[in-house]
């Protein structure tokens, strides 16, 4: 039997069949198209960014990042909001809605004055949509009225959540953010003061993803000329997750979200968004506090069908953890996520090399060499390394040994400090032995963890 | 019903790498220090140099590479024995499968060619000393290239009308086809070096010159005892692949064929009479196929063209009129007993070949006919050798290998002349 779990959740307040949800943009931009994806197993979609500014879009508009023969490492896209008439797009969403009703089907707006983000919003809520979403964060908008010039300015960001909230009270709304700015936390606070319930992040970075020598421009190339735009896709998941959490561990957006009328007890919910492609992305992204999360990127290069190994991984990965529900692990490593000053700093874990393993290619020799404390001697005759006294314990070796589990954390040594707490050399003494025993016992678990 | 490979006798049987794939096989590489493949290189094509140049998309630079080290290179990726050589010394075997270096050998010279890159280049300060080559074999043209890359003018004197040796005239062009042949030699041509075709280097031929170099390789057939050996229908494998390459349209294969030997060269005299269209081709080798010298590789690729093989029998009788043999008569090596008869119109001896007469060349050969050399190809005065006429036949790359040594050897030993 397959192993079965529990994958709903309730999202600012709505309930969820999963987190899956699609992302605004091109694959859920009409009727057949996001009917398609929940017949698949997506528990939702953000529509298409719709605007009362209709799109004229550019050809091409996509390039990609590759790396040693991978490809889509990044994604780059020149598009802006919908290209479809505004009414025709509610209509979709009307009837996805009234068609999928245990599907999540949110409407995506943008404005480009108090205005506009009014009359969007009534169409939203006349289509019936449970959840709004806001865009504040398109980097490649053709007017500086929209996207995430608007998404930077607080005022703006405050204006616009507010005009929504007022305009329809009674639907949550979620402000996309930019990760174009300098502090995201403070955008987010904006929204949540101008009436959002909550925030989702990120949209697409600003980007060159390369240069086409032929006429020395970027790629894709238009009529000779290009232009910088979003980047997503694999590539930014670890920008997403860093952006994700601070905005997760801001005091005053948590403080903001329970004192809020859309507080269910778990705080700000957060969607996250970026590069997500397998059910570890998915996981990763709840851990950190998400509990919605939104993919683009991967469906355009694989498909929706993705969303089945998502939820079968996701499944095996609780059944192997032990939970019975999402809400047992939403959040479980915002703790462990601390400032860099109040990382332990008392001992170092020194590599274990397994002879037997290692096929001697000399590449850990190398880069210790070459990038880190010349650390490993190279025996020319064996073919093998040979730790020496140099090593600092930054596993730079255990990154770029290509063998699977060949190099892995061995040997714990604490620091000695003297009165000024600086380190002046390693403990050889019985005093710390106990506790080394105990910590170098759990360190090595979680290591292990963290590299297989 | 089994379902055997068609394949064409000129064209290319194993596809190339696209640009693509050619990363990503260039990305399973784990770029190792002091790598284990650049040092199984006979010829020091330095695989581990070009590769890393591939995965760095500088794929110029990786044609560079191998081009300056192995002037044969494009023929090399196609023909060399690589699981004895390179990709055995393969570090990424501890892990799974060697990376394929020879087929991105042949994807760089590939693009060598698509982009027209001419990397080698003689200098315009030319030597004073002249020296001549015999035979435009893989040995004298690697010897050649060396030569002219250092100034000196090179005069390869060559019998027949083409060079190449073995690669123009014995392996099957499916295996190697002629056209990376030609642009092997082309680059060697390039480089200024002088062929004179369908001359025989006689003596006096040679007087003139200030060193001269032998790497004739080995063009008798060692054909074993056998009844019938005169008649028509029986033929040396180097004779049966010559005509092959030659005669074109007008070489007669054989309906049924009989190739007998258990060496790459068994191989490819069946490959060559099955992609004429020989009807019935059966490799008949004495031993068994764990003692066959051919790799399996290409035992496997015969048989997917549907040719059979029969191990354990030898032929005796070759059995039919002046003009035409139609049964060949076989009894067993091991198991005494054996007997068999095939009906056959071509018996195909890949048993090996043998040094023809070198006496024209102030050369020593030993008891076998192979030329003596000391270190370097020094083979006495101003005479030097190196390929299958010293090796007694051994591989391509090999013959690269001792040609470019025996250059250097060449280069010593005119400069120390030059000195006095
Ligand atoms: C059928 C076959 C398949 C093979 N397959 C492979 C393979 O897959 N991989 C591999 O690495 N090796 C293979 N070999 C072996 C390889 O071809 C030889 O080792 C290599 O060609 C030797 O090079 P060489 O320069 O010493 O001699 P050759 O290639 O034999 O060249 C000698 C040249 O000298 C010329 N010549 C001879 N005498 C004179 C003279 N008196 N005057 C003027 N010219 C003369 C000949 O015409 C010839 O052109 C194969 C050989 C054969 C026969
Ligand atoms: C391990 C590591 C340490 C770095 N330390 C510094 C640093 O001390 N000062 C600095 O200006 N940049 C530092 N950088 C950033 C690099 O200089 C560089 O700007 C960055 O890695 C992007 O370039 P690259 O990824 O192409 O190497 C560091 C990068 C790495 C990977
Ligand atoms: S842990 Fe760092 S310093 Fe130690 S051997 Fe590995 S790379 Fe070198
Ligand atoms: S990187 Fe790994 S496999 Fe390679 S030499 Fe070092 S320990 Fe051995
Ligand atoms: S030995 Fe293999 S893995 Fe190492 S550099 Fe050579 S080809 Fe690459």
């Amino acid at each position: 039997m397959a192993v079965k779990k529990d994958l709903s959740l309730k999202y600012l307040g709505v309930d969820c069949l999963n987190p899956f949800f699609l992302s605004s943009s091109p694959v859920g931009g009409n009727y057949d198209m996001v009917a398609k994806c929940y017949e698949t197993g997506w528990g939702g979609c953000f529509f298409k960014t719709v605007g009362i500014f209709v799109a004229d879009e550019c050809s091409p508009r996509f390039d990609q990042t590759n790396k040693e023969g991978l490809p889509w490492v990044g994604f780059k896209n020149m598009e802006q909001i919908s290209d479809k008439p505004t009414e025709l797009n509610f209509e979709y969403m009307y009837r996805l809605i009234r068609d999928y009703p245990e599907h999540i089907t949110v409407a995506s707006i943008m404005g480009s004055s108090v205005d506009e983000w009014k009359k969007l919003a009534k169409m939203a809520d006349e289509a019936g949509a449970k959840i709004i979403e806001g865009n504040f964060s398109c980097p490649q908008m053709t007017s500086h009225d929209m996207g995430s010039d608007v998404g930077t300015n607080n005022e703006l960001v405050e204006s616009y959540s507010r005009a929504v909230a007022e305009t329809v009270p009674h639907i949550p709304f979620v402000a996309k953010m930019t990760p174009n700015c300098k502090n995201m936390e403070e955008h987010a606070r904006a929204a949540l003061k101008g009436g959002a319930a909550a925030v989702s992040a990120i949209n697409t970075i600003k980007s060159i993803t390369n240069i086409d020598f032929e006429n020395n421009t970027g790629m894709p190339v238009v009529d000779g000329k290009s232009s910088i735009s979003g980047y997503s896709g694999a590539a930014v998941k670890p920008i997403a997750l860093r952006f994700c959490t601070q905005v997760q561990q801001d005091e005053e957006i948590q403080r903001m979200a329970k004192e809020g009328k859309w507080n269910f007890g778990h705080g700000h919910e957060m969607s996250g968004i970026g590069g997500i492609e397998t059910w570890r992305d998915v996981a990763e992204f709840l851990a950190i506090g998400c509990r919605n999360i939104q993919v683009t990127t991967a469906i355009m290069q694989y498909g929706y069908r993705i969303v089945e190994d998502m939820a079968s991984g996701l499944m095996h990965f609780m059944d192997e953890k032990g939970y019975d529900h999402l809400d047992e692990f939403i959040g479980c490593a915002l703790p462990n996520l601390i400032p860099a000053e109040d990382l332990n700093r008392d001992y170092k874990v020194l590599p274990a090399f397994d002879e037997k393993k290692c096929i001697g290619c000399g590449r850990c020799y190398i880069s210790c060499y070459d990038a880190a404390h010349q650390a490993i001697d190279w025996n020319e005759k064996k073919r093998r390394p040979e730790l020496n006294d140099n090593c600092v314990g930054c596993h730079l070796c255990l990154n770029v040994c290509p063998v699977q589990g060949c190099i892995t954390p061995g040997e714990i040594k604490w620091k000695v400090r003297d009165e000024n707490g600086v380190a002046v050399r390693e403990a050889n003494d019985a005093t710390h032995i106990k506790f080394k025993k105990d910590a170098r016992k759990e360190k090595k678990l979680a290591l292990k963890a963290q590299y297989e | 019903m089994s379902k055997v490979v068609k394949a064409k006798y000129t064209a290319e049987a194993v596809p190339g790498f696209t640009h693509r794939t050619a990363l990503e096989e260039a990305a399973r590489c784990l770029l190792c220090h002091d790598a284990p493949c650049s040092k199984g290189c006979p010829a020091g094509t330095d695989p581990a140099k070009f590769i890393r140049s591939i995965r760095f998309r500088n794929v110029k630079g990786a044609a560079e590479t191998i081009r300056e080290n192995n002037v044969l290179g494009g023929s090399c990726a196609r023909v060399c024995p690589y699981d004895n050589l390179c990709e055995e010394a393969c570090s990424r075997c501890g892990i799974d499968r060697p990376i394929e270096i020879g087929k991105l050998q042949r994807y760089a010279i590939e693009q060598e060619k698509l982009f027209k890159m001419k990397t080698l280049k003689a200098p315009s300060k030319k030597q004073a000393e002249k020296v001549a080559c015999v035979g435009a074999g893989p040995a004298s043209l690697a010897c050649a290239a060396e030569l002219a890359k250092a100034g000196y003018k090179v005069t390869i004197f060559e019998r027949e009308e083409k060079a190449g040796g073995m690669l123009t005239y014995g392996i099957v062009p499916s295996r190697l086809p002629q056209s990376v042949v030609d642009h092997d030699i082309a680059q060697v041509k390039g480089l200024g070096v002088k062929f004179v075709f369908n001359t025989e280097a006689k003596a006096e031929d040679l007087e003139a010159f200030d060193a001269v170099f032998v790497g004739t390789g080995l063009w008798d057939a060692n054909l074993p005892k056998l009844k019938g050996a005169e008649l028509k229908g029986v033929y040396s494998a180097v004779d049966y692949l010559k005509q092959a390459r030659t005669k074109k349209k007008d070489f007669d294969p054989g309906k049924r064929v009989i190739v007998v030997g258990g060496g790459d060269v068994a191989i490819d005299c069946a490959v060559t009479a099955k992609l004429l269209g020989a009807e019935d081709v059966r490799i008949l080798y004495r031993r068994t196929i764990e003692e066959a010298p051919a790799n399996i590789n290409e035992f496997h690729y015969a048989l997917s063209l549907g040719i059979g093989i029969t191990t354990g029998l030898y032929p005796v009788a070759a059995i039919g009129t002046k003009t035409k043999m139609n049964k060949v008569e076989a009894v067993g090596f091991y198991d005494k007993k054996a007997k068999a008869e095939f009906s056959c119109d071509a018996l195909v001896f890949a048993t090996g070949q043998k040094p023809e007469d070198q006496s024209a060349y102030g050369v020593d050969v030993n008891e076998k006919g192979f030329v003596k050399v000391k270190k370097g190809g020094k083979a006495g005065g101003k005479f030097f050798a190196a390929g299958d006429i010293v090796n007694g036949g051994k591989t391509v790359v090999e013959a690269v290998a001792e040609g470019k040594e025996a250059a250097a050897s060449i280069i010593a030993y005119l400069e120390k002349k030059g000195v006095k």
